[in-house]
């Protein structure tokens, strides 16, 4: 027995010896990236989250992608040319794209790639549509305007052609059979809507839009996920929708189980999907046939590791080439021999202070009294621009800057992040602490009863994310500060405990982020001040009411026109109205990094790609 | 067993219907993003959650009787299949953990017993509270940090990136699931050493702790034992203090301690998670962390269930193998 232990010690450091000995480089064929995301899926039309997407961009391509770190120049990809109105290839004032598609492209498994391939692969995202996914991107541009707003679901073409209330109210119920032929063809309309935009004229796909859409081609372009083009005919064979007009409703918005493309895959990409094992790594392996040349790396590797320490070790060892690390561990990888570390990167996304202007008071514990009377809030209370104001000036945003994020942030001046082309550092000037100017609006508010009678209310924060609960404590620390008679609460919840409050409009004031799902200011713009945002929509009856008025209108001008300096003319427009307005507080836009052993070679960063682009790598 | 089970799943159950359908959605709904106008209904409808407490449990008991865990959320993936591939991987670690528990706590309580009170009995006294006290979580960094981080001997996972390329490739047999045991039947010596290598670590964490709570446990039983009549007995009749420990006083101490051995070996299950999530070990002690952290309910309940199967067969085991030991209970 002893021996056998004696004889299992020798071998093992023996072996690890030999490892060691076989070069300084280990895996010089390999590329490992060790993180914490999940990929969720591997169908490009169910992703909508970046672990899913890093994973679907090593395999998948799409027609067009960006040019290296740029998020505003194209270049070609599946497509041979960019479309571009002076060579003729963007028509009818931006409602016309041509794309010829690049000839001899294989899928992985043999296919040859046909235009049919790319009108099928942009149709299904259309089709498809899982509830809370990305489809309302491609449905936008695609599917006709209903009383001049954009379409965002193909239910609601269905449901406007068929006369009835709900998509559900088409079919037989617990079933995706058509109550009777009227329902039927209406659903049949309204795909062959979708469809008659497409048109395949040899290798060319023509796309005529219904309507101008100035971000269509940012949302063709790698980076998003549902744009990358399948195998029609592999897709088919799997379960997919066969490309029909009479049968999408039964392959549109299917349960997760249902989806037969999640975790199978055949792109044209410059890796092959090696193996997934779901929750732990994903090997991606390279395609030799790629058209645009092999990678120089034989295999991909993402794994899931959410220990910190093991991960830093791995990186410290070799055994990982490039690791997540959170802002603040990152003094722990800092001057480590053989680690570079790229700092400062804009992140194309922001945190936001969100103002309830009509806070749900039905048993609603974090509005107090529900009254001006010192404990509690009305539940109106945002909705007076002097208390909106107040609090713009009570937060202290350098200091929030500085502590809470290492300094990895920068403060927005309003919903356009750094970088968007909308962006003006100067238009209009970001809020800063003021004290004195708070207390002056606090004054101000309610003619001086709310500084005379104070408040109680509760803040809450989704747990575990310290940025929030610190912006919380902050505002609580200085509202105290500046009038011992403000009495704010900080609490946290549990994300399905936030999400429960959130939707039922409980929660007075909280903190969300937003990232870019394509480099528009359109898609900051939107979510946070049209009357039917994300956002824009849960602030209640009297915000919807006026961004109705001064917002929509704005929104919908923007996307009328095509020239890219007219459109931020109108972006920094809303922006100043919304600064003026107070409408949300505007906390920071972080600064990403990255950390990768020196050996690596060809990594680059561009915001629409946050992970990692494999093909460019060597070792 | 089926009864303990029914009452186990019911109960976790229970809890979640506490929840409202918003609260259940979250594990669906992970980004504001995702929350366009009315997109969360139609989750909430799409997926049953507004559906009353005692039809979605028979819904799930339904599925379970026909094997069918539920979907979980966190993997995206049947429970089962995640059950399936996991399983193996922990029974794996534990069996590895329990080896040394019992040999080791064994024997260095028999060692503590024979010199009672003198320096080596003192000695593992104090390892033993060190067992009690050192948390398995500071116990594993500490372990990660020197011998992979500082050694670069024992890394974390479950083999090396060049391991997996043989363990997954199609010509690699997967026999059991239990690693090292396919990587010796498919002779791949290599391949088996290194995942023995990766179970160094996470074994020593899990097995640390219960060698100090067996080792006290078969102290104290020693100590009963060697006070008895029968013992005076045989040191009366000459016999040596070897053969008075072994043969006579280490066996009636020993059916305490086999007792607590398997429920050990049950408790060790539920320590995989800590230890497990530490060393980045795939198996079904990270899967439950994961699925917990992400409210996958189906996730959790799987790994309930599994829980709870192991737990009355190890029960069945220890009775069993406590009537092995001690004859009186086979003739009682």
């Amino acid at each position: 027995m002893r021996k056998l232990g004696v004889f299992f010690v020798a071998a093992i450091l023996m072996f690890n010896v030999t490892m060691i000995m076989a070069g300084n480089v280990p895996n010089p064929n390999m590329v490992i990236e060790e993180t914490i995301g999940l990929i969720p899926t591997l169908d490009p039309a169910w992703s909508y989250d970046t672990g899913s997407g890093e994973a679907i961009w090593q395999i998948y391509d799409n027609l067009i992608q960006y040019n290296g770190s740029s998020i505003s120049e194209f270049r070609p990809m599946l497509s041979t040319n960019v479309p571009n109105a002076e060579d003729g290839t963007i028509l009818d004032n931006g409602r016309t794209y041509i794309f010829h598609i690049r000839q001899n492209v294989k899928f992985h498994n043999g296919d040859i790639l046909t235009p049919k391939d790319v009108v099928y692969s942009i149709e299904r995202a259309v089709i498809f549509d899982r509830a809370g996914g990305p489809s309302w991107m491609l449905a936008e541009p695609l599917l006709p305007m209903i009383n001049g707003a954009y379409v965002d679901s193909i239910e609601q073409w269905a449901v406007k052609l068929a006369g009835v209330k709900s998509f559900d109210d088409l079919f037989v119920e617990g079933t995706r059979t058509p109550k009777n032929d009227k329902y039927k063809q209406a659903l049949v309309d309204t795909f062959n809507l979708l469809n008659k935009d497409f048109e395949i004229r040899g290798n060319n796909v023509i796309i005529h839009l219904p309507h101008s859409y100035p971000p269509f081609l940012y949302i063709l372009a790698h980076g998003v996920s549902e744009s990358s083009i399948l195998d029609e005919r592999w897709a088919v064979d799997n379960g997919a929708w066969p490309g029909t007009a009479d049968t999408w409703w039964k392959y549109h918005n299917p349960t997760r189980e249902k989806d037969p493309l999640y975790s199978i895959t055949n792109g044209t990409g410059p890796f092959t999907l090696d193996r997934w094992i779901k929750g732990r790594e994903i090997v991606f392996k390279r395609f030799d046939e790629y058209w645009a040349g092999p990678a120089k790396i034989k295999y991909g590797v993402i794994k899931k590791v959410p220990e910190f320490t093991t991960r830093k070790l791995d990186l410290i060892r070799g055994e990982a080439d490039i690791i997540y690390v959170p802002r603040q561990y990152m003094k722990q990888v800092e001057n480590v021999s053989g680690v570079k570390i790229s700092k400062g990167l804009p992140l194309l996304s922001i945190d936001v202070g969100v103002f309830n202007f009509n806070i749900n008071s039905r048993g609603n514990p974090y509005i107090g009294s529900g009254k001006l009377d010192g404990n509690g809030i009305p539940s109106d209370f945002f909705s007076n621009k002097d208390v909106r104001l107040a609090f713009e000036y009570l937060f202290p945003y350098n200091v929030f800057i500085k502590q809470v994020w290492m300094g990895q942030a920068i403060v927005p001046n309003s919903v356009v992040p750094k970088g968007l082309f909308a962006y003006d550092e100067n238009v209009p000037k970001a809020f800063g602490q003021n004290l004195s100017k708070a207390r002056e609006y606090f004054k101000k508010a309610y003619n001086g009863e709310l500084w005379n009678k104070g408040f109680t209310m509760t803040l809450v924060y989704n747990s575990g994310n310290i940025q929030r609960q610190t912006a919380c404590e902050m505002i609580k620390y200085y509202a105290r500060r500046i009038n011992p008679k403000f009495k704010v609460n900080v609490v946290s919840e549990l994300w399905a405990s936030f999400l429960d409050d959130y939707e039922s409009g409980k929660l007075p004031f909280f903190v969300v982020g937003w990232s870019a799902d394509y480099p528009d200011p359109y898609d900051f713009e939107q979510p946070f001040y049209a009357s039917k945002g994300v956002y824009g929509s849960t602030l209640g009856s009297n915000y919807i009411k006026w961004a109705k008025k001064n917002m929509n209108p704005l929104l919908m001008k923007s996307m009328q026109m095509v020239e890219q300096a007219k459109r931020a003319q109108v972006y920094q427009k809303m922006n100043i109205i919304a600064h003026d307005q107070a409408l949300y507080m505007f906390l920071d836009q972080p600064l990403s990094m990255n950390v990768r052993r020196s050996w690596i070679n060809g990594w680059y960063y561009n915001p629409m790609r946050p992970g990692i682009d494999f093909y460019s790598l060597s070792k | 067993m089926p009864v303990t089970l029914l009452g186990l799943t019911f109960l976790i159950f229970f809890f979640t219907s506490f929840l409202s359908p918003y609260q259940l959605v979250s594990a669906y709904v992970t980004s504001p993003r995702e929350l366009q106008a009315g997109n969360v209904d139609k989750i909430i409808e799409k997926y049953g959650l507004n559906q009353n407490f005692i039809f979605r449990y028979g819904r799930w008991i339904d599925g379970l009787v026909h094997g069918n865990f539920g979907w979980s959320l966190s993997l995206n993936e049947p429970v089962s299949k995640v059950l399936e591939q996991r399983f193996p991987a922990t029974i794996e670690l534990t069996i590895y953990a329990i080896i040394p528990v019992i040999f080791i706590g064994i024997w260095l309580g028999v060692v503590a017993a024979s010199h009672h009170n003198g320096v080596i009995d003192q000695v593992l006294r104090v390892v033993a509270l060190l067992g009690y006290s050192v948390p398995a979580f500071v116990l594993g960094l500490l372990l990660l940090f020197i011998l992979y981080g500082v050694l670069g001997w024992l890394p974390p996972g479950r083999m090396d990136q060049w391991a997996q390329m043989i363990y997954y490739a199609k010509s690699f047999h997967h026999y059991t699931g239990i690693a090292t045991l396919d990587a010796l039947l498919n002779g791949r010596i290599w391949v088996f050493l290194d995942i023995l290598k990766h179970l160094i670590d996470p074994v020593l964490t899990l097995s640390f702790l219960s060698i100090a709570g067996l080792l006290r446990i078969t102290r104290s039983s020693m100590l009963e034992s060697l006070g008895q009549d029968y013992i005076r007995t045989a040191r009366a009749k000459g016999l040596s203090e070897r053969v008075v420990v072994n043969k006579h006083a280490k066996r009636n101490a020993l059916i305490p301690a086999t007792t607590v051995a398997g429920l050990m070996f049950i408790g060790m299950l539920g320590g995989v998670i800590i230890t497990e999530t530490i060393f980045n070990y795939p198996g079904i002690g990270s899967f439950a962390a994961q699925a917990a952290e992400q409210f996958d309910y189906a996730g959790v309940l799987g790994v309930a269930v599994v829980f709870g199967i192991v737990t009355v067969i190890g029960n069945l085991i220890v009775d069993i193998s406590y009537a092995i030991i001690d004859p009186r209970v086979r003739v009682g």
